[in-house]
């Protein structure tokens, strides 16, 4: 009953009109700047959070709440068109959407995006509303030793991401991983491979990764045959989804939202694996692997619901603790603070009209999405028919601003061409760059944890099996990789043998 | 007067020769003024900033935009603006960041001392030895036991090198001459989340980021590190009360701007800070956080400066004798 | 029957990761290794260098048993001007200002294709740059300076 009351009590605050207004605007807003080639989430909050900073609590916060699912939305869409990700989520959308795209489905993957999202929303949002304070218990576990079980788990999924050869994406993961511990070691302050630079010293910017080696390394190969073709693609079939890819997306969409939910919760780095996660399961329940990275519409479905789940509940810690689960949810204290609210953990029992506002605002900020984009994707698909050669000046401008406007780093830029290059380079090379980003993600996440692991245990290694959820976790990690390993093993020997005869 | 006015604008021609703006302080300010922010949008240096710089544009007429420079421990922020023309259009707020740079940074882009005017302190955030709800210790003298028993078991938490919890963790140590086991995080919130559940035992922090936890009772108050007890958190003594004698920090805040600039310019600013610090949305804010807007007297030129130095000389034996260096 | 051919796109390939490799190692060799107990901030690439190096010794190895399969063709007119528009784009925001900055970007990036004339591309670059001011510098007050110090204001 109590929690009727206070979803009611939710819904009344979310729904004066002046909050619709602003979730109304920060949904666009998000959309609109989100959809710019090059320009994520992150980068449009910190482009639009002084916006918010004039308004009443609630409304900034559901502004900023809107403005994020759309960013995140948008962000999708620019993956699924251009193959331009914005955050290390779209990039996992992008190795499919931007094949469906290739092939003139590019309505169908935009709106399998939209409903996976709005269906992961809805089910996320209930499940932030009923089981945030138990969830939160659960979070809490999990401590250093916990988060780099999870994070080989991640490492060990990363294989399947790949749909050449298994080797080479072991070593682009392994280089990510290594271009991840650029910056200042954290533990003894030393700098690492900044090659002296001090704007390097946090770490090269995942943008600039991101654009580089999708994006920058798209445009060139686009670049390469551009005599015999003047648009990315010459026909469009079919704005909406068939009942066949309807029927396709379902189970997918179910288990993305699940796995997106669950990792979600965790405030350490949980919710950047969810769209990897989700990616690497559809991958090996489906039935014809082979269509992966060529178009596959639960690679694109599994994927987006799982980080839109992912994104709402990474909310709960913000809502329970007050801690901030993310960058995007570290601007979001901010605002609360500016407004004169500092996020802890009473916010819920403090001030419940913001807490359940927020949340009811959530699932109305999602269906404001699939309202507004659906109609929009057929404007989306319009722009694949700009002639490529008017497209990609637009592309790297809007690039170039984005990349610029998450921090003022001008070297940001520069790492902008060096992982075009080094993109490029490896595509050509036959090295897919997913599996590069995964790593590039994980890297730090991986030996932060470890060493912190290892020194909370007082050097004792056997704290990864003695502590429950660590020693299931590795478990978990050790089956994946026989799950993986196995069929490739086989399919091995099936070449080897095939080459005896 | 006319002299001074002239010898600054002088030392600004120098200073700029290249540059063809060269500022006149009698219609300063003329255009909106960039507030640098060394630390990206959202923490708790930037909404300090975003406070006051409203309050300040209300009296000098003119907006203060805020641009988030964040990067190697505020150091690249503190860089540009050592490098930015002197005409006070271009103004850096830092936090006590400033001072421990330069020690924790053996080659620094800028001279701290050098590289910068003076325009006034802003605030002086008090910090809150705190620790696991669970940990057995009653009060400050029981924690210290504890730790001085169980040193190679203890656990201190911090946001990084350089964060105000780094540095509060460093001076805990050496005041109870005891080395703990030091554990870093990238940043306050997983820091905090990892003290919440009990994996780490103690940590040194704001107010800004305790304060609510302590209230929730989710985590454990033993001192806040002023010279008198805070009123949102009246039940808590201070760790001079409880027993640490001379152990009081705070994670000053103070507006610069870079060198040459005129005396007029900073002082107008400093007019203007002063104003925004009596802006009672401001202090009720600073308020919430646990803290307080700087005494007038503290919001000038003279003051920023020998705070800046006194806390350089403080710091310095205390980061060299831990022997961790941020480069 | 099987025959000894190189395939230079892997053979390349396995190179690359074998010199990352070497750079990450020889990098993580000037910093504090540690030991497992107590890591140190060059144990972990040191270990991750070493991965990467086996790693690119056996793509380089299996080259040897594969066929051979071109790279294709390569777009140097589009490395020529894209990659140079984005650094072009880094060195001159602060000091000539967004709007000059921008516009060259553009402008430079157009030459990427053979079908762009050079007044297509200022046009295009133009009419980029008046949208991004009025979106970027008015619409979300992004603290940019329209026109910076080199040009005199």
């Amino acid at each position: 009953m109590e929690l009727f009351h206070n979803l009611a009590l939710g819904f009344s605050t979310a729904s004066s009109l002046a909050n619709l207004f602003f979730c109304l605007i920060g949904v666009l807003l998000g959309t609109l700047i989100g959809v710019l080639p090059g320009i994520g989430a992150t980068a449009t909050i910190a482009m639009l959070l002084p916006i918010t900073f004039q308004l009443e609590p609630v409304s900034s916060l559901i502004m900023l709440a809107g403005i994020y699912y759309g960013a995140q939305y948008g962000g999708s869409t620019t993956a699924i068109l251009i193959n331009m990700p914005g955050e290390s989520s779209s990039a996992v959308t992008a190795i499919d959407g931007y094949q469906m795209a290739r092939k003139g489905r590019a309505g169908a993957a935009l709106a399998i995006a939209a409903l996976g999202s709005f269906f992961a929303g809805t089910v996320s949002t209930f499940l932030v509303a009923v089981f945030a304070p138990p969830l939160t218990k659960i979070a809490l576990e999990f401590g250093a030793a916990e988060y780099f079980s999870l994070m080989v788990v991640g490492l060990v999924s990363s294989i399947a991401l790949a749909s050449g050869s298994i080797v080479k994406a072991l070593a682009m993961v392994v280089l990510g991983l290594l271009l991840g511990l650029v910056g200042t070691d954290i533990y003894s302050g030393a700098p690492r491979f900044t090659l002296g630079i001090r704007e390097y010293a946090d770490g090269l910017n995942f943008v600039a990764v991101a654009v580089g080696v999708f994006g920058i390394a798209e445009i060139l190969r686009n670049l390469e045959g551009e005599k015999n073709r003047t648009v990315l693609i010459t026909k469009v079939t079919g704005l909406l989804p068939t009942r066949d890819d309807f029927r396709k997306m379902f189970a997918p969409v179910v288990r993305g939202t699940i796995i997106g939910s669950a990792l979600g919760i965790l405030p350490g780095g949980g919710a950047i694996l969810a769209a990897f996660a989700s990616y690497t399961v559809e991958k090996r329940v489906s039935k014809t692997p082979q269509e992966f990275g060529h178009g596959a519409i639960a690679g694109v479905a599994g994927p987006e619901s799982a980080n839109n789940a992912g994104a709402q509940t990474s909310f709960i810690p913000l809502l329970t603790l007050g801690i901030p689960a993310n960058p995007v949810m570290a601007l979001m204290v901010g605002a609360m603070i500016i407004q004169g609210i500092v996020p802890g953990p009473n916010v819920a029992t403090e001030q419940p009209a913001l807490f359940w506002g927020i949340i009811a605002s959530m699932w109305i900020g999602n269906l404001m999405l699939v309202v507004l984009n659906l109609p929009l994707i057929g404007l989306w698909v319009k722009l694949l028919t700009i002639p490529y050669y008017v497209l990609f000046p637009i592309i790297m401008a809007f690039c170039s601003i984005g990349v610029y406007s998450v921090n003022s780093n001008v070297y940001d830029l520069y790492a902008v061409a060096f992982f075009g290059f080094l993109g490029y380079a490896l595509v050509k090379l036959r090295c897919e760059p997913a599996p590069l980003l995964l790593g590039f993600v994980l890297g730090p996440l991986l030996e932060e944890n470890l060493r912190r692991a290892m020194i909370l245990s007082r050097g004792d290694p056997s704290t990864f099996v003695t502590r429950p959820i660590s020693a299931t976790l590795l478990a978990i990690a050790l089956v994946v990789l026989v799950v993986v390993l196995l069929p490739s093993i086989r399919a091995k020997r099936e070449e080897v043998f095939q080459d005896e005869e | 007067m006319k002299f001074f006015k002239a010898l600054a604008c002088a030392t600004a021609v120098a200073a700029v020769a290249l540059s063809s703006t060269v500022a006149s302080a009698a219609g300063y300010p003329e255009r909106s003024i960039t507030m640098i922010v060394p630390f990206s949008a959202g923490g708790p240096t930037d909404t300090v900033s975003r406070l006051v710089a409203e309050a300040m544009s209300k009296d000098l007429g003119q907006q203060i935009i805020i641009e988030n420079v964040g990067g190697a421990g505020g150091t690249l922020g503190a860089g540009r603006v050592a490098n930015a023309e002197p005409d006070g259009y271009t103004v850096l707020l830092h936090h006590i960041g400033m001072a421990t740079s330069a020690t924790l940074y053996r080659k620094l882009a800028y001279d701290t001392l050098k590289s910068f005017e003076y325009v006034g302190l802003v605030t002086d955030v008090p910090m809150t030895i705190v620790a696991r709800k669970d940990m057995e210790a009653k009060d400050l003298k029981g924690l210290i036991d504890y730790a001085k028993t169980h040193k190679d078991t203890v656990t201190v938490a911090n946001a990084g090198i350089g964060a105000a919890s780094h540095l509060c963790g460093m001076l805990f140590m050496s005041a109870i001459q005891t080395a703990l086991v030091t554990v870093p995080y990238k940043g306050t919130g997983p820091a905090m989340t990892d003290l919440l559940g009990g994996q780490v035992d103690i940590m040194c922090d704001q107010t800004t980021n305790t304060t609510k936890q302590i209230q929730g009772g989710t985590i454990k108050a033993y001192a806040v590190t002023s010279p008198k007890r805070l009123d949102v958190l009246k039940d808590v003594p201070t760790a001079v009360e409880a027993g640490l004698a001379g152990f009081e920090v705070g994670i000053w805040h103070g507006i610069y701007a870079p060198k040459g600039t005129p005396a007029a310019v900073t002082e107008r600013l400093s007019k203007a800070l002063k104003v925004a610090l009596k802006d009672p949305n401001v202090a009720a804010r600073f308020a919430e956080l646990g803290t307080a807007p700087s005494p007038e007297a503290d919001a000038t030129p003279a003051a920023l400066k020998a705070k800046l130095e006194s806390e350089i000389a403080r710091w310095k034996p205390v980061i060299q004798s831990a022997g961790q260096y941020a480069d | 029957m099987k025959s000894i051919t190189i395939d230079k796109t892997n053979a390349l390939c396995g190179a690359i990761f074998v010199l990352f490799g070497i750079f990450f190692a020889l990098q993580s060799l000037d910093l504090t290794i540690g030991t497992a107990f107590r890591m140190g901030p060059g144990y972990f690439p040191l270990v991750l260098a070493g991965v990467l190096i086996l790693l690119g010794v056996i793509i380089i190895v299996q080259a040897f048993r594969s066929l051979h399969e071109g790279v294709g063709p390569i777009a140097w007119r589009g490395l020529l001007f894209i990659l140079p528009s984005a650094i072009f784009f880094g060195m001159t925001v602060r000091g000539l200002g967004f709007v000059p900055a921008l516009f060259a970007t553009a402008f430079i990036a157009s030459f990427a294709s053979s079908r762009m004339t050079p007044l297509m591309a200022a046009l295009l670059s133009a009419g980029l740059t008046v949208f991004s001011v009025a979106v970027f510098s008015y619409g979300l007050g992004l603290p940019f300076r329209s026109f910076g110090p080199w040009l005199g204001f």
